[in-house]
This record gives C-alpha cells, sequence and structure tokens, in this order.
C-alpha cells in the first residue's frame, strides 16, 4: 500500500473524538511542562504513561506524542517571557526571545517562536512519513550482527555526548548493561546475579529503572537545598501577554529558508542517537547566525535567532521518531519511554513494525502531525495556566510527582517490586549523577542490553565466526562508526589546535567508504566512491597546506 | 596514591567487576551450540574494568579539587545531602509499611511528611501542606482505582475494597 492508502486506513482509529479529546489534554499538559523550568519533557511523559495503559496503543501513543510536541514547545513560553529556558531544548531561544520581549514586543516574540515551531513540526512529520518507512526497507537488510553493532554505536554515541567526560559516559553505558543481565538470561531464562534474591529472577523492569535513575534521581537533585526547595516554578516574571499570530506569521514566512534550514538541521540531529533537541536548537541557531545577513543583530531580538532554535527543536522529535518506528530502537530517552509505551501495548517495533501493523504506525506519524496543529491552538490558552503554574514552590512539586511516580510505575505490573525497583534506582541515579556520570549513557544501556544481548545469541546460534562482525558491511559500518565517535570529543577539543584533527573528517569519509563500497547494488557503491573521492581531495589539498589552513581561508576564519 | 572522589568510584567499580566475574563463574556453560550465559556479561565486564582501572590512573593526575572544604566535613556533607537522604528515607518507610498502611493512608504520611520536611513546620504551612496532601494524594488514588480500575494495595489498616 501507498503512503495516501496507509494513511487513509489509520485516520479513522486516530480522528475519534475520545482521541482528539486525549491529545488536547496531552498537548496541553505538555505545553505548561515544558514551560516550567527543570521540569523535563521526559519526565512530563514518563507520568502521562500510566494513564496510557488502560487506553488502545493508538490512544495512548497520540497521548504521548502530543505531550511530547507540547513539552517541545513550553519551553519557549518561558524562555521567552523569563529568560529561563522551560527545557534544554530551549535555550537558544532565549539569545533572542528574552531580548525583543523585552523590547516591548512579548506578543511578536512568542507568535514567532510559535509559528517556527508550527513548521519545524509540520515539516519533521512530513519526513518522518517519507522517510521512515524508506529506513525500514534498509533495516530490513540487517541482520543480527548489524543490530549488535548498531545498538553498539548508539551507546558509543551516547557516551561521547558526555565531553569530558567521556570516560564515565562509556562506564555508566556499560553499567546500564550490567543491569540489563540482571535476571533471567535470554537464552536459557536461568536466573543470573540474583545473590540469592528470589524477586530479582524477574530482572528489573526497563520503565521503573527509567523512572527511577532519570525523573527520581533528578528531581530530589532539585530540593538539594532549602533555598532551591523554596525556589517558585518559573521565577517571579511570568505574566500572560496576547500573542500576535498574524503579525508573526508573515515574519516567519518571509523567512521560509531559515525555517527549512533549521527543520532539517532538527530533523538530521533527530536521527543521530543520543543526540536530541537540546543540541540541534543551538546548532540551527549557529547555522542562522552564520547564514544570516543580519549576524550582528543576534542576541538583541533577531527574528532569525527565535525562528532557528524552535523549528529546529520540535524537528528533531520526527527524526527521533523515524529511528524507533524504522529500526526499533530509541535513540534518547524520550523514544526509550516510547518504547516502553508499545511494548506494555504488545507492539514490537522492528523493521517489519510500518509494514506489519500499519493502522498503529500510520497514527503515530498522523498524531504527529495533528499535535502540532493542537500545539499551535493552545498556546494562548496554556500561557495563562503556565503563569498560574510558576507560582508553585519546586518542594511542593516534588512530594506530589515523588508519590505519583511511585502510584504510576505500581500500576505498570501490579506488584511492589516494581516500587522497590524504582527506589532503589532512584538513589543509584542520585549517586551516580552527583558523582559527575551521565545518566543517559546508562539509561540507554538498561534499555538496549536485553536487545544487544538477544542478538549476540543469535548472532552465535548461526556461526561461531567472530569474523562477521567486519565481513558484514552494515556491522562494518557501524562498528567503524562507533570508533569515530569516540573520538569525536577530542576532535571537537582540538578541532582548531592540533593537526590531526584537520585530518578527521577526511579520515572518517576514506574509512566509511570501505563498508559502503562492499555493499550491494550499484548506488551505494557509488556512493562509496563519492565519499572515498572526497575524502581523498580533501586530505590532499590539507596535506598540501601541512595541516594549516592556506592564507585566504585563515583570513576568512579571523574575519 | 591520594583518595580522592574518582579514585574511590574506580575503586568501588573495580571491586563491582571482581564480584560479578566471580559471580557469573557459577553460571552454566553453553550448551546446545547457544551462547553461555556467562559471556554477554563477561562482554560487558572487561572493558568496564578496563576503563574503571584508566578512571583509577586519571585520578591520580587531576590536581585535588579545591573549594569544597565545607563539604569535606561531616556536618558540611550532611548540610548538603540533607533533604534529598531524607527524602529517600521517607520513601524507604512509605515502601516498608505499605502492607500495614497501604498506598492511601502511607500516601498521605509520606506526600504530608515530605512537605513538611522540605517546606517546613510552621503552623500555617502545616495547614497547606495537609490540604495539597489530601487533595493530590486522595485524587490520584481515586483516579486509579475508579477510574483506571486499578487496585492499588490496601493496607492491614484501612481495607477499601
Amino acid at each position: 500500500m501507498g503512503l495516501f492508502e496507509n494513511l487513509a486506513t489509520a485516520a479513522p482509529e486516530l480522528f475519534t473524538i475520545k482521541t482528539m479529546i486525549l491529545m488536547m489534554v496531552g498537548t496541553m499538559a505538555g505545553l505548561i511542562a515544558g514551560a516550567i523550568p527543570g521540569f523535563t519533557i521526559a519526565m512530563a511523559v514518563v507520568l502521562v504513561l500510566p494513564f496510557t495503559f488502560s487506553m488502545t496503543p493508538v490512544e495512548g501513543l497520540a497521548t504521548m506524542i502530543a505531550v511530547y510536541v507540547g513539552g517541545l514547545s513550553g519551553g519557549l513560553m518561558s524562555g521567552i517571557l523569563t529568560g529561563i529556558p522551560g527545557t534544554p531544548s530551549s535555550v537558544a531561544t532565549t539569545f533572542d526571545g528574552y531580548p525583543m520581549a523585552r523590547s516591548g514586543k512579548p506578543g511578536l516574540a512568542l507568535g514567532i517562536g510559535v509559528w517556527a515551531s508550527f513548521f519545524g513540526g509540520v515539516i519533521a512529520s512530513v519526513v518522518l512519513m517519507i522517510v521512515a518507512p524508506q529506513l525500514a526497507l534498509i533495516g530490513l537488510e540487517f541482520q543480527p550482527v548489524d543490530y549488535f553493532s548498531l545498538i553498539l554505536f548508539a551507546l558509543t554515541v551516547t557516551a561521547s555526548m558526555a565531553g569530558d567526560q567521556i570516560l564515565k559516559g562509556l562506564m555508566a553505558a556499560l553499567l546500564g548493561l550490567l543491569i540489563s543481565t540482571v535476571g533471567s538470561d535470554v537464552v536459557f531464562g536461568l536466573p543470573r546475579f540474583t545473590f540469592g534474591v528470589d524477586a530479582a529472577a524477574q530482572g528489573f523492569a526497563f520503565l521503573p529503572v527509567l523512572v527511577g535513575l532519570f525523573a527520581f534521581s533528578r528531581l530530589l537533585g532539585d530540593v538539594r537545598t532549602s533555598e532551591k526547595a523554596h525556589q517558585r516554578l518559573g521565577g517571579e516574571e511570568a505574566h500572560a501577554v496576547h500573542i500576535d499570530y498574524l503579525g508573526s506569521a508573515r515574519e516567519v514566512l518571509r523567512r521560509w529558508g531559515n525555517v527549512i534550514r533549521s527543520s532539517l538541521i532538527g530533523v538530521f540531529v533527530g536521527v543521530l542517537p543520543a543526540a536530541g533537541s537540546t543540541i540541534s536548537n543551538i546548532l540551527a541557531y549557529d547555522q542562522a547566525k552564520k547564514t544570516s545577513k543580519e549576524s550582528d543583530k543576534f542576541g538583541t531580538g533577531a527574528i532569525d535567532g527565535i525562528i532557528a532554535p524552535e523549528a529546529a527543536n520540535n524537528a528533531t522529535a520526527g527524526g527521533a521518531l523515524i529511528v524507533m518506528m524504522a529500526l526499533g530502537l530509541p535513540g534518547d530517552i524520550m523514544t526509550a519511554i516510547m518504547l516502553g509505551a508499545l511494548l506494555i501495548h504488545d507492539v514490537i517495533p522492528s523493521p517489519s513494525f510500518i509494514t506489519d501493523e500499519p493502522q498503529i504506525a500510520y497514527s503515530i506519524f498522523l498524531a504527529f502531525f495533528v499535535a502540532n496543529f493542537m500545539m499551535l491552538f493552545m498556546q494562548s490558552f496554556t500561557l495563562r495556566a503556565f503563569v498560574l503554574v510558576t507560582k508553585v514552590k519546586m518542594y511542593m512539586l516534588t512530594a506530589v510527582i515523588l508519590f505519583y511516580c511511585s502510584v504510576g510505575i505500581f500500576s505498570l505490573n501490579n506488584i511492589t517490586y516494581d516500587m522497590w525497583t524504582l527506589f532503589i534506582f532512584g538513589i543509584i541515579g542520585f549517586v551516580i549523577r552527583a558523582l559527575g556520570f551521565p545518566i543517559v549513557p546508562m539509561v540507554l544501556g538498561v534499555v538496549l542490553g536485553g536487545i544487544a544481548e538477544a542478538r549476540l545469541s543469535q548472532v552465535f546460534a548461526r556461526s561461531d565466526d567472530i569474523l562477521v562482525f567486519i565481513s558484514r558491511p552494515w556491522s562494518l559500518f557501524f562498528l567503524l562508526l562507533g570508533c569515530f565517535s569516540l573520538l569525536f570529543p577530542y576532535y571537537q577539543k582540538q578541532a582548531k589546535t592540533a593537526v590531526w584533527a584537520r585530518f578527521f573528517v577526511p579520515a572518517l569519509l576514506i574509512v566509511q567508504s570501505i563498508p559502503v563500497l562492499m555493499m550491494p547494488g550499484i548506488v551505494r557503491p557509488s556512493v562509496a566512491i563519492i565519499m572515498a573521492v572526497t575524502g581523498l581531495v580533501m586530505a590532499a589539498y590539507r596535506l598540501k597546506f601541512r595541516g594549516d589552513p592556506p592564507a585566504t581561508e585563515r583570513s576568512k576564519q579571523t574575519s | 596514591m591520594s583518595l580522592n572522589r574518582d579514585a574511590l568510584v574506580a575503586v568501588f567499580f573495580l571491586l563491582l567487576c571482581a564480584v560479578m566475574f566471580i559471580a557469573s563463574m557459577n553460571l552454566p556453560e553453553a550448551m546446545f551450540g547457544q551462547m553461555s550465559p556467562a559471556l554477554w556479561p563477561r562482554i560487558i565486564l572487561v572493558p568496564l574494568t578496563l576503563l574503571s582501572a584508566l578512571l583509577l590512573v586519571q585520578s591520580q593526575r587531576v590536581p585535588v579539587e579545591e573549594g569544597a572544604a565545607s563539604k569535606k566535613t561531616l556536618a558540611g556533607w550532611w548540610e548538603h545531602n540533607k533533604n534529598p537522604i531524607i527524602c529517600f528515607a521517607l520513601f524507604f518507610l512509605f515502601l516498608i509499611t505499605m502492607p500495614i498502611a497501604g498506598m492511601l493512608l502511607g500516601g498521605l504520611v509520606y506526600v504530608f511528611l515530605t512537605l513538611c520536611v522540605l517546606g517546613g513546620w510552621e503552623p500555617r504551612k502545616l495547614a497547606l501542606h495537609a490540604a495539597i496532601s489530601l487533595v493530590f494524594v486522595v485524587g490520584m488514588w481515586a483516579i486509579f482505582t475508579q477510574l483506571l480500575g486499578v487496585l492499588l494495595p490496601e493496607g492491614e489498616i484501612l481495607r477499601v475494597y
């Protein structure tokens, strides 16, 4: 079936009054949660998750996607009105949004942010609908060994996002994998690492682990001192304003190039494992500044400076969903929670998921599209609610949410064991965070550990030859990419000083062209040749100048 | 050897790896051409051990952190971590008393105490905290049991089903 037939099949499932109401409530909840500084979108989706247990898969996932989209857009409210980003994905929005609001145009600034978020989301949903089924077709080529290597790559990228702390990032990812081995082994179902505790034989359900590591530990970190506990959620500055929808729409449409570029940056970053909207909004802002004719106005209330981060952060959600839907692998916390929601409803994402379950898959695509429209129209109403919520003190929210987390986690399997898991991993998360370890690699390690072991066991069931890891093109591709991602933080740090760093990109292109050349067909080997030639030309160019940029390039960089 | 924070963490990880490695010896070997249950954990433990050793080496090169003197004394450490530790202790009590108090009563006490510990014990605040606990705990309990059909644990003190 084609795209439109599939969408037509999914539409009646999604466009029911109940689902639409649920999505509206979800969008509103997401907008408010996203607007509260320190309250992450992931936490909002985690809190909504227990309510979806009694819903159908489409209703539940549509609600969660609405929260996700709302959360991504909600951050702009506090960012623009108070200068404090509601979520890390709105950090760059404050650079120009807040100065514009301070200069007497808060309604225009909010309108620009809202429209940019909307267009970013719509562009991403179109890309999602077109690209995800194609990527799933590529995913069908993957054998267990390729999947295993892809998981290793995802974990190395996640660890490398820790920057200077890459060592701790890797250790956190490995600790996450180790935690996932507790319980029954995937091949024989024998108890493993239970140390005499019978209950531990069932292992740790990953949602209690995820909520414990992520939400529980973070909330307690937020009330560490008495001053922090008594802080109001949104500072004192938030006040309701009238959003200038018409004027801002004109301004955004006039800058359509920036909207499309920033959206595509967002989608691309979303596809990469672990690189979420926290990175995409800064990257898009940077690109908008570099390409703008009015770059000197950035930081003082430039319209392009609001458009770029907001279009990018909403588009990132589409990119993240592409990978989860097409390959069944979560790339970040958000999609890990989504995966958990799918599994609860007995829906197992894999490359054949889109073709096997088109109704659910295309309902998710449509829900993402529709949620952006809901977000657009609900910003004005939510703005008033946001102003009220900002008056609440942090400790009140913490106490209530901690209880709510425990109720939600209990309702997952109706066993108190999960609440103990939540408690234990809350402590582990708090301690690990305090010791400077990043949490995301650990969470992904726990989520991906079981999948990795299952794939590895399939590899060994087929053959004992470990050379299969480098003889399969996709496996080699991901393993090599994983090696480069481990070097990436050092490249970033020394890009302007070390000679070797100037050969990083050419080496990446040349090395990655080898597995691509091994792939069947004509297109991919042709791409490999282009990659190799480009890499060689770049290397030769840089060798000619002994690793230093030529005088003209240097002067450009200086200027 | 200086015993800074990272060094202690590295030593802990090395001990953890040793314990897990020894525990993996008790797992059965490969059968019927399948992967041994011990293989995957060992694949994880080898790099984790190496990275822990690397962290230990790295921790010896880093100069001792200054400006954290207040945290180094027991009183400073307690002051810095008091709130989270008390919250964890209250949550532990909430879980351990679950069979007696149940989710409803236990939840009310837990939320009220957490609010008071974090927010203060002044009479006006006590009333506010009691109201918040009552509204949110009873509200959530009602939503989950009546609307979503989840049978939350009931205690020996209060039988509700």
